[in-house]
């Protein structure tokens, strides 16, 4: 009688022990399954997260050792900047590098303004140094979208659009500062700076949420959010011609997160760079903040998977080694009539691969129900994250997934037969009778 | 003529305990061989070795002339001999009948038939069958083989007289009509009687009575 009619008797004859060990490896299976397209899923959450985030250089102004001697004026010593500014060429040059998708300027403070025919919500005191009351902050910049109360959800635009690199006389404000003066997206508005002693005009283009009321304790107007805006660069440039001949920040958008090095190390190499008092440092705290709770969610879905697979090899030996002790008599007469030891491991090894056959098979239907309840369980934790997530058992794994799995079953019923099947047929066949 | 024997045959566990020494013996086919003597004196070792079950501590098994060793014990269990055990040692999840099967590629039920099994029997699971019945499966899984040699340890130990007298006369028919050599371990003087040639182990030595 051959081993394959031998392994098929077995299974049928002793329906308990099959019935069990279907059971565990079918468990087994669909845990690895559902791991494995839960990994799946957080991967490609991931790398959606890369596109949609991506990552940031930086270029900074490098003031130590560059703020001159000091001036004397009005409200004390005045220190200015005497170093490198970013200028348009070394902008220009950068956004030619392999692997920058988009920068960036965002001058926090760039611009102070008094309303000339409209008021910003009102704070503590009203220390009016211009003939039209208090200034508030503006941050200039090259597009509003990427400032970086944008980038984090704090603000949202709710009307209009953002400031973009070619506009000019263009601004953003507040939705409790529009609704403070009924102004909407396409009014002009008029504001008085003391620095440049001029009125401008600018367009609100948007009008943006998220400055979280006018509560607190302003002092002033400018430390009221809502009081703040964006203006354009162009429009500063302009103003400020003879004291301004570029940006004082860059922010440089990479488009993959994890080659951010080799972008960075394009930049620092740049000819326009070089012996300019410049700082340049990644920044990938954005994408660091959304992709943590991934990564070490992916952590722990590995150390599952590594966990599960000991686990499945460990019971599974454990169980063939309890049974194939009970099977020692069976082991000895099949060597007493002469059966060799390859014959009766692979019997052992076909029962059980029969068996696993039947249960990977099973688990394929349950782990697709499992990844299902797990995918809508990661949505609605990943939404927060504004990351989207999908857990699908993918067909492309079902082979490896074989393969492997047969593999572990080969080791376990090597492992659980081996010391029975190499002793002497005459030691197992005495010791029982 | 001779079919198997042992040429100064030592056999000891652990390199200590020896039980049997410098041992010499030749079994014929057509002849029922019965080796007494009392407990623990060796005679299962000595089946053990001409069954190729263990190896000897030193000398020779010789099979037709040749070394058992020479093509495997392994070879020599599957092609030239065959056991039958006081615990009948069947595998319990099969039929008679594959047990049987276990054996030979031949269609088991002859045998099973000429050894008194019905065909229901033959089907039946074995743990069903009475100890009789069970070393009649065990005596037609020896001969569907086609083994020369049959090396029977206690083989009625375990049944009643009937019984036993039976087993002992299947036994018999099989040394002399079917021209297979029998070596039969017994405690029993009764089946010891009916053999052709009685050996007796003591102290390591083997001697014919």
């Amino acid at each position: 009688m051959s081993f394959l009619k031998r392994a098929v008797l077995y299974c049928f004859r002793q329906r308990l022990k099959t019935a069990i060990l279907f059971l565990v490896l079918t468990l087994i299976a669909a845990f690895l399954l559902t791991s494995l397209a839960i990994r799946d899923g957080v991967r490609k959450s991931t790398a959606q997260v890369q596109t949609a985030i991506g990552g940031k250089i930086e270029l900074n102004l490098d003031t130590e050792g560059h703020m001159g001697g000091g001036e004397q004026n009005q409200w004390g010593t005045a220190y200015y900047y005497t170093g490198d500014l970013i200028t348009q060429d070394i902008v220009d040059a950068i956004k030619k590098v392999d692997g920058v998708v988009d920068y960036n300027s965002e001058g926090t403070g760039s611009y102070y303004g008094a309303g000339v025919d409209f008021k910003y919500l009102p704070a503590a005191f009203d220390l009016s140094y211009t003939p039209y009351g208090e200034s508030s902050s503006y941050t200039a910049t090259l597009s509003s979208e990427k400032c970086a109360h944008f980038q984090r959800g704090e603000y949202k635009l709710v009307d209009g659009r953002h400031i973009q690199p070619e506009d000019s006389h263009t601004c953003l404000i507040s939705k409790e500062l529009a609704d403070y003066n009924h102004l909407s997206v396409g009014d002009q508005i008029q504001m008085y700076s003391l620095d440049a002693e001029d009125i401008t005009s600018f367009e609100i283009v948007g009008i943006f949420d998220g400055t979280k009321g006018t509560e607190g304790n302003a002092l002033t107007v400018d430390e009221i959010p809502a009081n703040c805006g964006y203006i354009d660069y162009a429009t500063l440039f302009e103003l400020f011609q003879d004291k301004i001949d570029g940006y004082d920040q860059l922010t440089i958008f990479v488009e993959d997160p994890v080659n951010i090095q080799n972008v960075y190390d394009r930049i620092a190499a740049l000819p326009e760079l070089k012996d300019k008092t410049l700082k340049l440092d990644i920044n990938t705290e954005t994408y660091d903040v959304v992709s943590s709770p991934l990564e070490s969610l992916e952590k722990l879905i590995h150390t599952t998977i590594l966990f599960i697979s000991l686990v499945g090899v460990a019971v599974l030996t454990l169980l063939l080694t309890i049974w194939i002790r009970g099977r020692k008599r069976e082991i000895g007469i099949l060597l007493s009539i002469g059966k060799n030891k390859a014959n009766i491991l692979f019997q052992i090894f076909t029962e059980t691969l029969a068996v696993t056959i039947l249960s990977f098979t099973s688990s394929i239907p349950l782990s697709y129900l499992t990844a299902e309840k797990a995918g809508t369980f990661f949505l609605s934790k990943a939404a927060a994250a504004n990351a989207g997530f999908h857990v699908e058992v993918q067909a492309s794994y079902l082979a490896p997934f074989y393969l492997i799995g047969i593999l572990l079953i080969a080791i376990s019923v090597l492992a659980s037969s081996w010391t029975v099947v190499c002793q002497k047929p005459n030691d197992i066949l005495m010791k029982m009778d | 003529m001779c079919i198997i024997k042992v040429c100064n045959v030592t056999y000891s566990y652990d390199g200590t305990r020896t039980v049997l020494r410098n041992i010499s013996a030749e079994f014929e086919a057509g002849n029922m061989y019965a080796i007494l003597g009392p407990s623990g004196c060796g005679k299962t070792t000595l089946l053990s070795l001409l069954g190729g079950l263990d190896s000897p501590t030193q000398g020779q098994v010789i099979f037709q002339g040749e070394d058992i060793m020479k093509q495997g014990l392994a070879y020599h269990r599957k092609r030239h001999v065959s056991f039958i055990f006081q615990s009948y040692n069947l595998i319990d999840y099969m039929t008679p009948a594959e047990n049987v099967a276990l054996t030979s590629s031949l269609p088991p039920l002859p045998v099973l038939e000429s050894l008194g099994l019905t065909k229901e029997e033959a089907k039946r699971n074995v743990k069903k069958l009475s100890g009789g019945q069970q070393q009649r499966v065990a005596i037609a899984r020896s001969l569907a083989c086609d083994a020369k040699v049959i090396l029977a340890d206690e083989p009625t130990g375990n049944l009643d007289e009937d019984t036993a007298s039976s087993i002992i006369t299947i036994l018999k028919s099989c040394a002399h009509e079917k021209k297979k050599c029998v070596i039969v371990v017994t405690h029993s003087n009764d089946l010891a009687k009916q053999a052709d040639v009685i050996l007796r182990l003591k102290k390591g030595e083997l001697k014919p009575i």
